[in-house]
């Protein structure tokens, strides 16, 4: 592969994952303004949020670990999002789509969480390392139905790559979440829990943990953290959209797709009380599973 | 040269050790280096050849396969680094002639047992092998009887199994060679097949400490020093799943018995996701990679178990790999104990400001045991899910995806309750960098899994050779890449150079941005409403940090295995009890006995007659 | 250093500008007046509009609101709060109590003038001060960032031993890490 063409497409994905991302959130603060009776800041607000932690005059760490945090969080999301095709059978968006497979973007997702909880660890606060478990807790509840999911649709269709996966709802013309319902559901439950949102907000709670993992946290390490935060939200999005929702051919597809599952999530939250950490474990192990139990039988059987 | 020598010469050497160590320490530490040395040196330039020995009309064989030699591999590299690493480790400690050679002992038992080839003298040094450990078990004496006699029993029982299984193959085989055995095999009748292949699994399962079988292993692991600890949970278990490998593979892929694959390879299932979650609740560091040690054995018994070509590599690559990180985990755990005196949770925080080499090679090992991209690692894990899912295991995958989840937690309280953290002065003030001696293995290991990340190949040849001992023929292999059945690829140069180029373009970005006003400050320095810490407090929280997922799965953790056998063990005393009872020591009782008796045979005799 | 108009250069007018947007206020009720926050964030008044919300810590924050009076006990946590904050930062004096002492004024266990002892960027004045005047209060603010002129940390560095000295007077169990930014 070329390495200019490579630099070029990569640096646009990210920048593409950036401003979206950053856009949803923003979205998000104001639909949840709106539905709190509210006029909510400007869309752009997360935007200038970036700019002015980045202008802080000073900043702290406690030690290499939390310097590196967001770091690995930022690389984690950068790499994932190489892997995962943007658009269907695109000739630009191509990165590193071919060279890898879902097991192998399962395992990476979950890199920056551990960086940044060794970070957060670092920072010596007891409420950063009291999140951290709440945290890896949780993804214990919501990675068993996502993987099923994933399970049931792989061995359904003998293949292993998102690539694949898309290939064949090509060929079908029908969407995996219509022709593999129960998978479909598991990994939808499964997707407040990633992006931790209400009712699965326990783990960076302001009110009782002071924002746990990111509260030694501030200017640029905070900045670099919500720019992540927006790019991964793009990647799980796309990712989700590629494997259950046939993919998008152009980028206004895509970005409407994603934004109509970005809903789901949000609007949960939106109406929902927290969870406590044992609470979440038991409603990811109670109906996802169940749906997910359900998808590899249809898978096998069927 | 003959294979026997260097066993021999090893056996000789520890002998000597002893009588060095008797006459000085230091010309005593000079035997050992020089075994440390020495044996990876001869291993890795010699010619094997066969060798055979005749003994009261049995021919004893000895030479490498391929497979074993894989082993041997491991064997001499783990426990050259180790010998090296205890002899700071072990400066301090007393009667070191005896340990040592104990140590040496066992090496050499575990080289004997991937010598041989038959099954006789795999018994012999397997017996070698379980009385060197069990001496060094018991090493500190009598506080930790309880311990040696639990590790003493299981072997015991493994042992007895084993040497059952050998009278049986002798009769109906005619010989004791294992590979005439397998060729065999096929031959027997399904009762004998199951019998013979079962007592041979209960032998090397002990070693392995599969799940009903593992109870010896936390308490053997905890108690031994680290520096064998290292060799014991990274080399000397592999010695089970090598024994396994040989049943699991030979016997019942090759022989259309898979169903007992399926068997073995949901123990390992089931002892992955248990023994994980019990490591999960440890507070001893110890106590938690020792459980973790046998939830990984269950990875690789899963992937023996399931047979297939690439579940056959991804186990041996786990082996191995599994001896490695594991082996520099202990000598974390050794040095934090060498320099600190402590391995509970509640008693250590902040050494990452001490020892910041130790957090390093800590660090690697850990991202390798859960099995993360840019690590070594990711390659088993990989190739165990893709061998799973191929095969139709969906309900074994989720088993296994629940356990590599659940061992993120332990692997960040290890990390965390350790080496991060609060930083107490009071306890900081006197802990040092380990020295020199000790750092070597443990750096030099942990690049050895950096490299195995991105290169894998390095270590695919070996086992590719090793997977022709099993019946798997040209194993194709890539320096750099994996395939699965369904020819689905990962490459990993592109993954893991494209995360290390974001990492470093944004670790750049970030040191140079505000470079000036950006301040390192202490742990005690920290947003806590305001209120100043004071340096006596300790804000610390690594104790019993994940309450919440004991609530989850409380239902779960209540059965222990170990109260199962402790009720058996009750219910022997009392059926022999009862027993006891019958000689009440009264005489008039006695004369009732034989009144009994009399009457009984009278009855009989005129039935019967 | 920025508040020279003329030497100011585009990119301090665009920091500037996202400093004023976007003020992370740090939630630490000191008085009553802390009462006065909640409806100021939600529905009716709806400070988000303005870029101003909350943070959890320190270490996020922008903005150091001192809620009415100031006990002596609390003073010792807020200026430990205020420490931990990264710069630029911005303290809000709230009511008639951290001007003069208020109703407070001859209590035995309040400050009575808030500025002895911290850099106040801007004062709300009234007893309590209604949500209205809290959002006019955080426009003067915003008003004084884009003009580079609240420059309350600066001064607290340059006066440091000042601002030390009536600390202490207050504070007899002094056991603060120093302040060396």
């Amino acid at each position: 592969m070329d390495i200019g063409r490579f630099l070029l497409t990569s640096i646009t994905t990210t920048a593409l994952a950036f401003v979206v991302g950053m856009f949803y959130a923003g979205f998000r603060r104001k639909i949840t303004a709106r539905v709190q009776n509210r006029v909510g800041p400007p869309v752009y607000q997360n935007f200038i949020d970036v700019v002015k932690l980045w202008s802080k005059k000073s900043n702290i760490t406690h030690g290499v670990m939390q310097h590196l945090a967001p770091l690995w969080q930022i690389a984690t999301s950068i790499t994932t999002l190489m892997f995962i095709p943007i658009l269907v059978d695109s000739t630009f968006f191509v990165n590193l789509t071919f060279k890898g497979d879902l097991i192998f973007l399962l395992y990476l997702m979950v890199v920056g969480s551990l960086g940044m909880a060794l970070g957060a660890g670092e920072g010596g606060n007891p409420n950063s390392a009291i999140g951290v478990t709440r945290g890896l807790t949780q993804m214990i509840g919501f990675e068993i139905p996502w993987v099923m999911a994933l399970v049931a649709l792989m061995i359904q269709h003998q293949t292993t790559t998102i690539v694949g996966l898309m290939d064949v709802q090509q060929a079908s013309g029908t969407w995996l979440m219509f022709s593999s319902p129960f998978a479909f559901l598991a990994a939808l439950l499964a997707m407040p829990g990633m992006f931790r949102y209400s009712p699965f907000d326990i783990v960076g709670a302001p009110a009782e943990l002071a924002s746990g993992p990111i509260s030694e946290f501030g200017g640029k390490y905070l900045g670099t953290l919500m720019t992540n935060g927006s790019i991964f939200a793009f990647v799980k999005l796309v990712l989700y959209v590629d494997i259950f929702m046939g993919g998008a051919t152009n980028l206004v597809l895509l970005v409407v797709k994603t934004f109509v599952l970005y809903m789901f999530p949000v609007l949960w939250g939106l109406v929902s009380p927290r969870f406590r950490t044992e609470q979440s474990v038991r409603f990811f192990w109670g109906w996802p599973l169940f749906f997910g139990l359900l998808g590899i039988l249809q898978a096998a059987f069927l | 040269m003959s294979n026997l020598v260097i066993i021999l010469a090893i056996f000789g050497w520890a002998i000597l050790t002893y009588l060095a160590f008797k006459i000085n320490k230091t010309l005593g530490n000079v035997f050992v280096g020089v075994l440390a040395l020495a044996l990876p040196a001869y291993f890795f330039t010699y010619t094997p050849s066969d060798y055979t020995v005749s003994v009261m009309g049995m021919s004893l064989q000895f030479g490498f396969t391929s497979f074993a030699s894989l082993f041997a591999m491991l064997v001499v590299v783990l426990s050259s680094f180790a010998l090296l690493y205890s002899i700071p480790y072990m400066n301090k400690k007393d009667r070191l002639g005896w340990f040592y050679m104990n140590f040496m002992f066992s090496v050499g038992g575990m080289m004997g047992i991937l010598m041989s080839k038959d099954l006789v003298s795999l018994f012999i040094f397997w017996e070698i092998m379980t009385w060197s450990s069990y001496l060094i078990v018991i090493y500190q004496g009598k506080k930790v009887n309880k311990v040696g006699l639990k590790y003493m029993i299981f072997s015991a029982i493994g042992a007895y199994a084993m040497l059952m299984a050998i009278v049986l193959i002798n009769k109906w085989s005619g010989n004791v060679n294992i590979e005439q055995f397998f060729a065999s095999f096929p031959n027997y009748s399904s009762a004998a097949k199951l019998l013979s292949s079962l007592l041979l699994l209960t032998g090397f399962g002990v070693k392995s400490a599969l799940m009903p079988l593992h109870v010896w292993a936390p308490g053997a692991y905890t108690k031994s020093p680290m520096s064998y600890t290292a060799v014991f949970s990274g080399a000397l278990s592999k010695m089970g799943i090598y024994g396994m490998a040989l049943v699991a593979v030979n016997l019942y892929v090759h022989s259309n018995m898979p169903i007992m694959g399926e068997v073995i390879a949901w123990a390992g299932a089931i002892t992955a996701v248990l023994a994980t979650f019990w490591a999960i609740f440890q507070n001893d560091i110890r106590k938690l990679l020792a459980y973790s040690s046998i939830g990984q054995l269950g990875y690789i018994a899963v992937g023996l178990g399931i047979g297939t070509e690439l579940s056959v590599f991804a186990g041996l690559y786990l082996a191995i790999l599994h001896g490695l990180f594991k082996g520099v985990l202990w000598m974390v755990v050794g040095a934090i104990e060498h320099r600190t005196g402590k391995t509970d949770f509640r008693d250590i925080s902040g050494l990452i400001k001490k020892m910041p080499f130790t957090f390093f090679v800590a660090l690697v090992a850990i991202i390798a045991l859960a099995g993360m991209p840019p690590l070594s690692g990711f390659v088993g894990k990989w190739m165990l899910y893709e061998s799973m899912i191929t095969s139709n295991h969906f309900i074994m995958v989720l088993f296994i995806f629940l356990s590599s989840t659940a061992a993120f937690l332990y692997c960040f309280h290890f990390l965390y309750g350790l080496f991060l953290g609060q930083q107490e002065d009071e306890f900081l003030k006197d802990v040092k960098e380990v020295p020199v001696l000790m750092m070597i293995p443990m750096g030099l290991i942990s690049l050895s899994l950096i490299a195995f990340g991105t290169f894998p190949g390095l270590i695919f040849k070996p086992i590719a050779q090793a997977m022709s001992t099993l019946g798997f023929e040209n194993v194709t292999w890539r320096m750099s890449s994996l395939t699965n059945a369904w020819g689905n690829s990962m490459f990993l140069k592109p993954a893991n150079f494209m995360f290390m180029a974001v990492f470093v373009f944004f670790l750049i970005i970030i040191t140079v941005v505000n470079h000036k006003k950006t301040k390192k400050v202490g742990t005690k320095d920290i947003a806590n409403g305001g209120e100043p810490i004071r340096d006596e407090d300790n804000l610390h929280y690594s104790v019993d940090i994940y309450r919440p997922f004991y609530r989850v799965i409380s239902p779960i953790m209540k059965y222990k295995v170990e109260t199962f056998y402790k009720r058996i063990s009750k219910g022997i005393e009392e059926f022999f009890q009862f027993f006891r009872r019958i000689y009440s020591g009264n005489g008039q009782t006695y004369a009732l006995y034989v009144v009994i008796f009399l009457t009984a045979l009278l009855i009989l005799s005129s039935t019967i007659f | 250093m920025v508040n020279d108009k003329e030497s100011r250069k585009i990119v301090d007018i665009i920091q500037d500008f996202a400093r004023k947007s976007s003020l992370f206020v740090l939630a630490y009720g000191t008085g009553c007046g802390a009462i006065e926050i909640p409806p100021t964030m939600t529905s009716r008044y709806d400070a988000e509009r303005f870029g101003i919300r909350g943070a959890a810590t320190p270490r996020q924050a922008d903005v150091l609101l001192i809620t009415g009076y100031l006990a002596t006990k609390s003073l010792k946590r807020v200026i430990r709060a205020y420490e931990q904050m990264q710069n630029p930062k911005y303290i809000i004096g709230f009511g008639s109590c951290t001007i003069n002492g208020g109703m407070y004024w001859d209590s035995y266990n309040t400050i009575n003038r808030l500025d002895m002892y911290m850099p106040v960027d801007v004062y709300i004045n009234g007893c309590m001060p209604r949500p209205e005047a809290v959002i006019a209060g955080f426009a003067k603010l915003q008003k004084l960032i884009q003009a580079g002129k609240a420059d309350g940390w600066e001064r607290y560095q340059n006066n440091l031993e000042f601002y030390r000295k009536n600390q202490k007077k207050i504070i007899h169990n002094w056991v603060m890490p120093d302040y060396n930014w």
